[in-house]
């Protein structure tokens, strides 16, 4: 018994190795089955998306005959160029690409401020001024049209990028209102700490929290691009320019009057979607981190 | 002093042509269009840059937008009442109030007379109020296009021009294999079309004050009646069918193209694409219970100049180069278009082809938009009679119901004229 | 009373104030600009009868009657969106949270499963709807023939009357991978000790996610109650693209009764009065919510 009781060293290795490799095969047997189940579900979610590169690869008449076939009898790469051939797709795409980097850079500057004062600050008619802008989301955008655009015309501002640019300056509720979840969940004790050191409020939010609220600025790069790329009706609104157009707009222009080049328009649409998806993926690892990460050195 | 006064009026007289120079830059004129497959964005480029080297004094700045989304960026600028263009397409009669009279520019021009165009189009697209607000460029009408390769594979006879509703119905019936997904015909697009009026139904009274012995006339109740026996042979593509493999609003062009329908009420511009994918086709009117006028859905462009312009002259005077005899024998040359204008359409290329004939035929029917035009509230009512005719497309009524679901309707849609009425009259 | 307090206020409360309110410049300066004259503007123009074309004629309350009284299209429009918040929204939070914690294991080749799930929230417009139609579609569909296959009669989907709305909701759940973007990074907030600290008392994963994960997200939660709510109130394209409201007035939403009247009646006096109530009605909604939220979202720092 009291052998038993006493441990060597090479006992305690014995057992965390047998242990461990208990904890390896549970670990594998979780990772194997989480692997099936997204597995299962990446393909349900790829099916659309199957059938449209399907379809951009058909000839027209292809695309309607029945029973429909996935593969298409002989992919006709060159519908690809002739979409970009027809429209500059590519220079619709650097415009977009111009208007996403003002707005990414009026959010990252807005943004933060506004939600530090709903989230930290105090002071009068707070929570009244907090509905008032959860408020400006649930009007219809439409209805807004026509005032803004008289605003913007008589301002001598259309047919430029800046009614595109500028309210991203004034802070979109959506990210403020995210941000401000994000902050309050953040302790409080670490921006006491930095004031009890003589740090003033600015100071706290550019030193202490932005750092901490890294997920969700990358959200929010995340979502402006896409915004911005898919945003239709107000480019079309205040440009008048053809090669000022982004490419939501340049992608309508493949639905004719009477009738629609499916296969051309499926590739361009395809292809429209790779820049917003080449970012996310890069983007995501800064989705990934934050607070939990802070915890785990803690 | 006294020669200082000689110089300065000498200056002055040397001075002043050159400051008459400077004031006349060019006028800058907005033009706002969209591409289609009657004209697409290079055509359009070739025209305005040909004015543009003939006009020194004027300069038109073309904006090519998406024609999804025209809508909105026209009613937004022209109920901003600024930013709108000096001139464009006005293709809603809604926004017949914004354009300007040209009658006095028109009649004080040698080179355009109302007497050129196509009679039926210039009443029905250009005049408003008693005056002339545009002119109308190209033309456009619906018709049964057929396939001849499937008629002649099913053995049955071509549509003759004066068919009937039961004709169509029999062909239909004969032409379709549903096992392996081939339809006779497709189903009209909505009530109170052509083929409706070719019935002798109408939705309203003619002074606009009620929808009873119209909408439930016995007119009204055969033409529903005749949708559902449509639809009871089977031979038609389903709604869902229409929409995913027709480009739903435009008709089911590609549908026919891939020889999976055999007639199909369709356009000119359907027409471009056909004879692009070299299809053997014909082309009747929509068919008519003998007796009665036949109809057509036709349209034409409309191009106006914008009431806000600052400079209405040179707009009309690029207007008129636009939708004259020179814009649109260029736009036909070039593009596709087919003009309203009959001295230039006699070349065009397809004038003597039968389909061509049958097309140019189908033009000089009684035109829908004339009743339409003068009913602005047309649409709103049918909004409120809609589930009639998703009943009978849905096959969820029975035949003999019909007469009493459309006396059923009758309130509602008296409530919405009565509605729409007193906001825009008429 | 608010004149009282700040009077009684330390130096350091009204510093925090002053600095509370310059935080807010930037969007104070584009509410004013932006947002209060477009609204009054509305708001004026849904007292008139307003063609957009002819000046814009003076009828009081008469919108705002005729909608409450006398207008079926009214109610169906909102008994239709209303049905469409109550079914989709309880799926899309459900649903967006299990793929974020899917996507929140630490395992390898992640990256890729969050790239692919997130690619539906990308495609947005016409294309979407049409490959929805094909997906759909009764006879042919890629989802009835599977179905077939397992001995299922698909429904009609969206030409069926009954199944029309909840084919609009299947679309709206196909793209929750951009929720789950949020999710992912509230997750992110949740320190790991505590779960470290759980594992040691011996809670299973089932007691750890209700203990603290949920608790622990519900900011998240809430933030994106309101905002799934704010946008299924708002669905539109696809009732606009593929059904056109229909079939029997089914998928007959809001926004699409709104659109109707605004830009194809021209009906601009009418359409404000439409959105302002849809305004209202949201914003109700969201006090609502906002009053419930003290009882059960948890905030770390208050």
């Amino acid at each position: 018994m009291s052998q038993s009781k006493r441990l060597t060293v090479a006992d305690i290795q014995q057992m965390s190795s047998a242990s461990a490799k208990r904890f390896r095969a549970k670990k594998w047997a979780r990772y194997f089955a989480a692997y099936a189940v997204m597995t299962a579900i990446a393909i349900v979610f790829m099916i659309p998306l199957l059938w449209m590169f399907s379809t951009s690869l058909k000839s027209r008449s292809e695309i309607f005959a029945w029973p429909p076939s996935w593969i298409p009898e002989q992919p006709i790469w060159s519908n690809y160029a002739e979409a970009f051939n027809k429209y500059p797709l590519g220079r619709f795409m650097v415009n977009s690409f111009v208007l996403v980097l003002g707005n990414t850079m009026g959010e990252l500057v807005a943004v933060p401020i506004i939600a530090y004062g709903f989230a930290r600050l105090n002071f009068p008619f707070k929570r009244v001024l907090f509905v008032l802008m959860l408020s400006t989301m649930m009007i219809p955008g439409q209805i807004k049209l026509i005032p803004l655009y008289s605003i913007y015309n008589q301002l001598k501002l259309t047919n430029t990028y800046v009614p595109l640019i500028l309210p991203s300056f004034f802070g979109n509720p959506f990210f403020i209102f995210l941000m401000v979840q994000y902050i309050r969940t953040i302790p409080r004790d670490l921006d006491e700490a930095a004031r009890i050191d003589g740090a003033g409020t600015w100071t706290i939010l550019y030193r202490i929290v932005l750092p901490l609220c890294k997920p969700v600025l990358a959200v929010m790069i995340v979502f402006t691009f896409l915004w911005v790329w898919n945003d239709f009706l107000q480019p079309l609104i205040y440009l008048s320019d053809f090669y000022t157009y982004p490419i939501s707009v340049g992608l309508a222009f493949f639905q004719g009057r009477y009738s629609v080049e499916w296969n051309m328009f499926m590739a361009a649409t395809l292809v429209s979607i790779l820049p917003v998806l080449v970012l996310y993926f890069f983007a995501q690892r800064h989705l990934i981190g934050g607070i939990a990460s802070l915890g785990l050195k803690g | 002093m006294k020669l200082f006064l000689r110089i300065s009026v000498f200056a002055l007289l040397i001075l002043l042509p050159t400051l008459n120079v400077v004031a006349q830059e060019p006028v800058t004129i907005e033009w706002w269009t969209v591409a289609s497959e009657e004209f697409d964005e290079a055509v359009q480029r070739a025209l305005v840059d040909q004015f543009n080297a003939e006009h020194t004094d004027i300069q038109v700045n073309m904006t090519l937008l998406p024609s999804d989304g025209y809508d909105e960026r026209m009613q937004t600028t022209l109920g901003a009442g600024q930013g709108a263009p000096d001139v464009a397409l006005f293709w809603n009669t809604n926004w017949y109030p914004q354009a300007l009279d040209l009658t006095a520019l028109i009649e004080a021009d040698p080179d355009i007379d109302p007497e050129m165009y196509l009679p039926g189009f210039w009443n029905t697209r250009v005049v408003f109020n008693d005056q002339i607000i545009g002119l109308p460029l190209g033309v456009g009408a619906n018709f049964v296009m057929y396939n001849k390769d499937m008629f002649d594979a099913a053995g049955v006879a071509y549509p003759e021009p004066d068919w009937t509703p039961e004709d169509y119905i029999a062909k239909v019936a004969e032409l379709a294999n549903p096992d392996a997904r081939i339809w006779g015909g497709d189903r009209p697009r909505g009530p109170y079309r052509a083929i409706w009026y070719n019935m002798g139904a109408r939705l309203y009274s003619d002074d606009s004050t009620t929808t009873e012995g119209y909408l439930n006339s016995a007119e009204s109740v055969a033409a529903y009646q005749w949708l559902w026996d449509l639809v009871a042979t089977n031979g038609t593509p389903t709604p869902a069918d229409l929409e995913v493999l027709g480009t739903e609003g435009t008709g089911p062009v590609d549908l026919f193209l891939a020889d999976r329908l055999a007639m199909a009420t369709l356009n000119q511009g359907h027409m471009q694409n056909a004879i692009a994918a070299n299809k053997r086709f014909g082309i009747v009117p929509e068919p008519q219970v003998p007796g009665n006028t036949r109809h057509v859905n036709a349209w034409s462009l409309t191009v106006s100049v914008w009431k806000g312009t600052e400079h209405p002259e040179e707009a009309y005077e690029w207007l008129s180069y636009w939708a004259g005899p020179v814009g649109q024998q260029f736009l036909m040359e070039n593009g596709n278009l087919i003009p309203s204008i009959p001295s230039v359409l006699e070349n065009w290329e397809a004038a003597d082809t039968d389909y061509g004939q049958a097309f140019l035929s189908v033009l000089e029917l009684e035109q829908v938009a004339a009743w339409d035009n003068k009913h602005p509230c047309k649409g709103t009512v049918l909004r409120a009679v809609s589930d009639a005719w998703d009943l009978v497309m849905l096959g969820e009524i029975e035949r003999d119901a019909i007469q009493a679901m459309l006396d059923g309707l009758v309130p509602a849609a008296d409530a919405a004229l009565e509605e729409c009425v007193g906001r825009l009259g008429g | 009373m608010v004149i009282a307090r700040w009077r009684t206020a330390s130096p350091n409360a009204r510093r925090e104030a002053v600095e509370g309110y310059v935080s807010l410049i930037p969007w104070m300066i584009g509410f004013l600009a932006f947002t209060i004259i477009p609204i009054g503007v509305s708001i004026y123009v849904s007292l008139t009868q307003w063609t957009g074309m002819e000046p814009p004629r003076w009828i009081g309350f008469n919108n705002y009657v005729r909608m409450f009284t006398n207008d079926p299209l009214f109610w169906q429009a909102l008994k239709v969106t209303l049905g469409f918040v109550a079914l989709s929204l309880p799926l899309k939070l459900v649903l967006g949270l299990g793929l974020a914690l899917l996507l929140n294991l630490k395992i390898p080749g992640m990256n890729f499963f969050r790239t692919v799930f997130y690619i539906p929230a990308v495609i947005s417009g016409v294309a979407v709807s049409l490959m929805w139609m094909w997906l759909l579609q009764p006879d042919t569909g890629v989802v009835n023939t599977m179905l077939y296959f397992a001995g299922i009669e698909g429904p009609q989907w969206f030409w069926d009357p009954d199944w029309a709305l909840p084919s609009v909701a299947l679309m709206s759940i196909w793209k929750v991978g951009g929720s789950a973007i949020i999710y992912l990074a509230g997750l992110q907030n949740i320190p790991a000790h505590l779960y470290e600290a759980a594992e040691i008392d011996g809670a299973g994963a089932w007691a750890r996610f209700w203990r603290i994960t949920l608790p622990l997200l519900t900011p998240t939660l809430f933030f994106q109650l309101i905002i799934e709510m704010i946008d299924s109130f708002k669905v539109f394209t696809e009732a606009f693209v593929i059904t056109h409201g229909g079939p029997l007035k089914a998928t007959y939403f809001y926004l699409l009764y709104f659109y109707e009247e605004a830009f194809q009646n021209f009906n601009l006096g009418y359409a404000s009065a439409l959105a302002l109530v849809l305004t209202v009605i949201i914003l109700l909604t969201t006090i609502f919510v906002n009053y419930t939220s003290k009882r059960w979202v948890y905030y770390e720092s208050e």
